[in-house]
């Protein structure tokens, strides 16, 4: 018995045998499940832009998310050198990943006196706009990201349609210390951004510091004991509404015309 | 056909007289790592007992058929087939704790618990049996971790299963969060306190002195 | 009656089949504070010395003397600094309302007593819960494990509190210590089994579990509001200036924030030589400390960096600044979690004062890394000494043949 079953044929027949069965199922599972996963992923992705937008109340199902998103959000591409729209590039059929770009020379450009914490930005950024029922934007959200203590934090920065005033700032991707710099994504610190002022004289001005006044415009509260995430949030913010970021975009206000 | 008091045996067992974690000391990876809160122990205790319960099933129904040569090879490909499948399923039902787990899911595969309980027991067990060690093992593996998980969020975060049960400061109440049990390495501290405490109300669990 | 005599009149009582065997590990703490003890070894390893290990455990008790009562003047010092400079002011705790309540003033002409008695208002709870909470830690430990009570904790609590910031709150101090006496010592067995530095265990528990309170440039002035960075974290942001020898006669002398007993070098180096003179710290690993740090930190002068300004930092500085010498005097020297030989001692303070400068310069996290680098290199303290016995081992089969 035992010789057979170890017999040169048996053995490869047993792998073959064992290797169809196993790939057949898990083919099959990635294969019809996919769908639902790219769902998840959109959902999610729309869930952090309705919540930048304000528009997110906590217990929306999937199908309120995806109709309150497509009657009030839309989705524009900005060239951020000039700061005015421009077509998706690839055309209008591909997906465009700005933190894929960043990785191409061709579509990117190197970043240049800040310590934001990454090399290269993509040359064309995805910016959101949250238009109203009579179809005026309210406001414009932008994607930024910059390096915390530890990696790479990504978030979103609603702005005003003035261009100027922040209306909030979430961060829906960050590895900080829980409990410390982790609490970037503490709905009661986000709050704080509410309504604080981007530019002083044209130079951006906000200051994330130990002790902020509340009143004044420009400053907001550090994270306790989490210096170098509040110090990273600080450099993303400055950058991207700096003249390499959105700047020349916020300047220009395209999305009035 | 087993009698029930064996199939008893084999259930139950691993929990608290051959626990995985905490006798055994296996899978300590993944105790420590995604423990931080409740809901993401819970869900992978879930995903582990499948995983091990049906590789013991398939495996020990295919036992017999196993060239010895490459039993090892065949035990890796059944148990990593079942966790893709299981990872692909946790991302598309329960998107919001699949991104926390995030790699863990897909370590399962190197979970010694699963390796151990194919070659030590399915291999030369039946079907049955075999289930029910694996459904005995994630359980004793997810009492662990269920432990340690509701230790860790309702003192590190004030939570359990994400509803605040003491107000953290940082929110306006008066509780303060203890940072160390949010930090992974903090499992150790405790399956070693649970390690002591099983240990001393079993005592024959203890190793005998060299 | 006399003392000695009452003493051995109750001794009875808790000795095996007494009425209160369960209370001996207290009375035989309380005896021996007063008589040696009785007991002869009956084997026939012999040793005659009038020092025993209670003896020495008081001794570096009282060798912190003057690191803890400079550490409480220095406490009022800042505290009033700051409140007369308007930034801060009198805080609204327990203890100033004590302070207040039992006559003391601050101000401009407070002087040195009243400046003590406001520190002493702060450090002295703080050293009496540790103590009475990991006091009771060790007694019911020997208790149940019918033992007697060891002296080993006086050193523990007092350097615990020692190094603590004068504004924590006392239950964190009261889980702190219970981490380091339960956690780090008598799970494996009481002491002399452990290998990690008790004291060090607890505060590094704190400093995980509640940075807000133990790290930071809000805690370690004892008057409201005020904040002000520590110097090692102005290191770090490249504000201090290196020339400056007056700021290091300011740290040296200890004219700075900080916990109680690391603000004053000097004060440090009194107590520290003095247990270095009495045999019972090894100087063979102050040394090592010494020379690691100084090696290390010059080697990365040399080297400089334009984005981290801790590179810069000379070795003289380091010294000064933040719990180093504290540290470097007497936690590395815990007899029991250090190396035990001769060349394995100067090893572990080499790589103490390596791995404590690696991380205050190049882990932006932490900015004191001494803590960190004695707890890790406790763990290593067994392989040195096994490296060393080997080659010992080695050497001698060589020789013999």
């Amino acid at each position: 018995m035992s010789a057979k079953k170890d017999s040169f044929g048996k053995t490869v027949g047993v792998v073959v045998a064992v290797c169809l069965v196993c790939s057949i199922v898990v083919s099959g599972a990635a294969v019809g499940l996919r769908e639902i996963q790219q769902e998840n992923k959109k959902l999610d992705k729309q869930t952090n832009i309705l919540t930048a937008a304000g528009l997110y109340e906590s217990g929306m199902n999937s199908d309120q998310v995806a109709s309150v998103y497509d009657e009030k959000i839309e989705r524009r591409f900005v060239d951020l050198e000039t700061g005015e729209f421009t077509e998706k590039p690839g055309g209008e059929g591909a997906e465009y990943d700005m933190y894929k770009a960043a990785k191409q020379s061709e579509m990117s450009k190197t970043v240049e006196d800040s310590n934001v914490g990454f090399q290269r930005r993509a040359n064309v950024a995805s910016v959101w706009l949250v238009k109203d029922e009579s179809d005026t934007v309210t406001r414009v959200i932008l994607p930024v990201h910059g390096s915390g203590l530890w990696a790479l934090m990504y978030g979103f920065l609603a702005v005003d349609a003035d261009g100027k005033t922040i209306k909030e700032l979430i961060y829906y991707e960050q590895a900080e210390t829980p409990g410390l710099g982790g609490e970037v994504q503490n709905p009661n610190w986000q709050k704080l951004w509410d309504g604080k002022k981007l530019y002083d004289n044209g130079e951006v001005a906000i200051d994330v510091t130990k002790g902020a006044d509340p009143s004044d415009p420009y400053e907001v509260d550090a994270l306790s004991g989490a210096t170098l995430t509040s110090n990273g949030v600080e450099n993303t913010i400055r950058y991207w509404a700096g003249e390499q970021g959105f700047g020349p975009f916020l300047k220009n206000q395209a999305w009035r015309s | 056909m087993a009698d029930t008091k064996e199939m008893k045996q084999v259930l139950f067992g691993p929990i608290m007289d051959n626990n995985p974690i905490a006798l055994q000391v296996l899978g300590i990876c993944s105790a420590l790592a995604i423990t931080t809160k409740l809901e993401t122990a819970l869900v992978m205790s879930l995903a582990l007992t499948t995983v091990v319960a049906f590789s013991n099933l398939f495996i020990s129904l295919i036992r017999n058929q196993i060239p010895s040569s490459v039993r090892i090879i065949i035990q890796m490909t059944i148990i990593a087939s079942l966790v893709i499948v299981v990872d692909q399923i946790l991302r598309a039902y329960t998107y919001e704790v699949s991104k926390q787990l995030s790699v863990f899911v897909g370590l399962i595969i190197t979970n010694c618990i699963v390796m151990g309980r194919a070659e030590a027991y399915a291999m030369k067990s039946p079907p049955l049996l075999s289930f029910l060690d694996g459904i005995g093992n994630g359980l004793g593996y997810s009492f662990i971790l269920i432990v340690i998980g509701t230790i860790k969020e309702l003192f590190g975060f004030g939570t359990i299963l994400g509803f605040e049960i003491l107000p953290v400061v940082q929110n306006g109440g008066w509780y303060q969060g203890n940072g160390l049990l949010i930090l992974p390495f903090s499992s150790f501290f405790l399956i070693g306190g649970m390690v002591w405490f099983i240990r001393t109300i079993r005592p024959e669990q203890v190793e005998p002195k060299e | 009656m006399g003392l000695k005599a009452y003493l051995e009149k109750i001794e009875p009582n808790f000795e095996p089949g007494g009425k209160h065997e369960k209370w001996y590990a207290l009375y035989e703490a309380a005896a021996t504070i007063f008589y040696t003890p009785g007991k002869v070894n009956k084997a026939t390893t012999h040793v005659r010395d009038a020092i025993d290990l209670k003896r020495i455990m008081i001794l570096v008790w009282m060798a912190t003397f003057p690191a803890m009562f400079y550490g409480m003047y220095n406490i009022g010092v800042q505290a009033n600094e700051s409140i007369i400079a308007g930034a801060g002011t009198l805080p609204d705790a327990w203890q100033a309302a004590l302070f207040a309540g039992l006559g003391g003033e601050l101000g401009a002409d407070a002087g040195w007593a009243s400046l003590m008695f406001y520190g002493a208002c702060f450090w002295l709870p703080i050293y009496a819960v540790t103590f009475a909470v990991g006091g009771f830690w060790e007694v019911l430990f020997a208790s149940v494990r019918k033992h007697e009570v060891n002296e080993g904790f006086f050193v523990t609590s007092v350097l615990f509190a020692l190094t603590l910031p004068a504004t924590i709150p006392l239950w964190q101090v009261a889980l702190g210590i219970t981490f380091g006496v339960v956690i780090a010592k008598e799970v494996f067995g009481g002491t002399g089994r452990n290998f990690l530095n008790p004291a060090l265990s607890g505060r590094a528990f704190l400093y995980f579990a509640y940075p807000a309170q133990i790290s930071g440039d809000q805690v370690w002035v004892a008057a409201d509001g005020y904040s002000g960075a520590t110097w090692l974290s102005k290191a770090a942001a490249g504000d201090m200036d290196y020339t400056n020898m007056e700021l290091w006669w300011d740290s040296f002398l200890g004219n700075i924030a900080g916990s109680a007993g690391e603000v004053s070098t000097l004060a440090i180096l009194l107590g520290g030589l003095f247990i270095i003179y009495m045999r019972i710290a090894s100087w063979r690993i102050v040394a090592g400390v010494a020379l690691g740090v100084a090696g290390f930190a010059t080697l990365l002068n040399l080297i400089g960096s334009d984005t981290n300004a801790m590179f810069a930092m000379p070795a003289h500085f380091h010294f000064v600044i933040g719990g180093l010498a504290f540290a470097m005097f007497f936690m590395a020297t815990d007899p029991v979690s250090a190396a035990f030989t001769n060349k394995g001692k100067w090893a572990f303070g080499i790589f103490i004062g390596f791995m404590t400068v690696l991380i205050r310069v190049v882990n932006p996290a932490f900015p004191e890394g001494v803590m960190l680098a004695i707890l890790f290199t406790n763990l290593w303290a067994p392989l040195f000494d096994y490296f060393v016995a080997q080659s010992n081992i080695k050497r001698r089969v060589a020789r013999v043949g």
